[in-house]
């Protein structure tokens, strides 16, 4: 095999997916075109689906691709990258994004949680990779940032998981002040 | 009726899908409530959510409709909610490319990047630089120099990152902020590191004597982020080959050391670049096969799998 001269890059993560127990797409972010419409989009989650869901270790060789995944009582976590990618780079990513959903959703991690906090889910994604540059590796940091606070709202009317996210990871910063009655 | 259905499903917490059954046409008829004063943030946000799983599911949205929901969208921007915010920002992201007149919102992220809110400033970066072209990025070039070396490393790595991105459409702007770049270099966070070296590097990549410098200055003084060191194997790896240098020059001994690094990662890389290069003695091979060798039998799946299939090769 002829050595390959890699062109380092920063970007590194082809597609991030998290899928339910019936291959079904729950959320799906491509960085670029290794597959261009959502047709071959679907075909590409159908396929790796059906090669992983049933075997218990993290990683594969599939479609030339790089894919590592774990999964959770009935949701299945993918991150995507080239054959030449750093395999433990890729598991990083998976691991940040399991981490910081794990505590958001109070180790919740399944399907019905995960739905009922799409926009938490979003904006972790958002904070991990863009553009497939990974952003953030520390999933502590991804909560932080992700801290879904509303306007000044009393304690009283604020959700348990608010307060509690909160009381768990207390941020540095000014935020802190404003968000309790003194 | 679309209202009472869903005011059900949330107040039974029986845990119904919310997403299911969702019609695009009556999200958007939804999204409407965006322009009515005042603004109810969790109800807004609950729409703009559905909005954004619509896009994400593969729904097409037409770019009539999709121009509308992004006007619509540009109300909310006068809540001071910050997950409705954030979103915001999410969705500026996903419809820069369907919706027309997306520039409308500039002035508004431009505000919140350089704003007192750090929460904002990250994402409101990384919206930006997704909808700006040529001409504005040199309306905001200023902002993103000062950005760049911002102490906050959620800051600094955002425009770091879109700086990358922004090379595509302009890169003569960005070459201009290399300074910025390489002050970033110095910082103590992991990320900020790995993104700067990364920036540099494509900024100066076309000159083999820039890289090499920038390598040297780097392997010396040393650098903390496991993420910058195999981007550093990497430029080092693709310079010997491109050099066709032997294997006594310091760049080689830099990927060597990096196999006694602390992290498995660098010391991954490190081995498979080594196994990568051509012309390599059986001595030179040696410590790193030793080290993928130890990786076979590790507990953990993903080592043994790289470890594996580099050894094969």
């Amino acid at each position: 095999m002829e050595a390959l001269i890699l062109e380092p890059s920063l970007y590194t993560v082809k597609a991030i997916l998290i899928l339910d127990n019936d291959g079904d797409r729950l959320f799906a972010k491509y960085y670029d075109d290794t597959y261009p419409s959502v047709k071959e989009q679907k075909a590409f989650e159908k396929n790796i689906f059906n090669k992983t869901h049933r075997t218990d270790s993290e990683i594969a060789l599939l479609e030339g691709l790089t894919v590592v995944y774990k999964s959770s009582i009935d949701l299945y976590f993918y991150v995507i990258g080239s054959s030449y990618e750093n395999e433990l780079m890729l598991m990083a990513v998976l691991n940040c994004l399991f981490d910081s959903l794990s505590q958001m959703l109070r180790k919740n991690v399944e399907k019905r949680a995960l739905l009922e906090n799409m926009e938490g889910l979003f904006l972790a994604v958002d904070e991990i990779v863009d553009g497939g540059v990974i952003l953030e590796s520390d999933p502590q940091q991804v909560v932080h940032r992700v801290a879904l606070r509303g306007e000044d709202v009393p304690l009283t009317e604020q959700t348990v998981s608010q307060v509690y996210l909160f009381s768990l990871h207390p941020p540095s910063g000014l935020e802190f002040f404003w968000n309790f009655p003194n | 009726m679309i209202k009472k259905f869903d005011k059900k499903d949330e107040e039974s917490g029986s845990g119904s899908n919310p997403f299911r059954h969702l019609e695009k046409s009556a999200v958007l008829q939804e999204a409407r409530i965006f322009n009515e004063t005042p603004i109810n943030p969790r109800r807004c946000l609950h729409i703009l959510t559905k909005i954004l799983y619509l896009l994400n599911q593969g729904e097409h949205f037409g770019t009539t409709e999709a121009t509308e929901a992004f006007f619509a969208m540009t109300r909310l921007f006068q809540s001071n909610d910050q997950t409705l915010r954030r979103m915001c920002y999410l969705t500026i992201k996903e419809m820069a490319t369907i919706s027309e007149d997306v520039i409308i919102v500039t002035s508004s992220l431009t505000k919140d990047m350089t704003g007192k809110e750090d929460v904002y400033r990250g994402p409101a970066i990384r919206a930006l630089c997704r909808i700006t072209d040529g001409t504005m990025l040199q309306a905001i070039e200023r902002y993103m120099k000062q950005a760049i070396v911002d102490k906050v490393s959620s800051v600094s790595s955002s425009a770091l990152v879109s700086s990358l991105h922004m090379m595509k459409i302009s890169y003569d702007v960005v070459k201009r902020w290399v300074n910025e770049a390489q002050e970033a270099a110095s910082s103590d966070n992991i990320m900020v590191q790995y993104h700067a070296l990364g920036v540099l590097y494509h900024l100066k990549k076309s000159d083999r004597l820039a890289v090499s410098k920038m390598l040297n200055k780097f392997t010396k003084s040393g650098l903390k982020s496991q993420f910058a060191y195999c981007m550093l194997i990497r430029i080092a790896s693709r310079l010997l080959k491109e050099n066709e240098e032997g294997h006594e020059s310091p760049v080689f001994d830099f990927i060597e050391s990096c196999l006694r690094n602390k992290h498995e990662m660098v010391i991954y890389e490190a081995a498979s670049a080594i196994i990568h290069l051509p012309n390599c003695t059986a001595r030179e091979l040696a410590p790193a096969v030793s080290v993928l060798q130890l990786f076979c039998s590790s507990p953990k799946p993903a080592l043994r799998y790289a470890a594996v299939r580099t050894l094969n090769k």
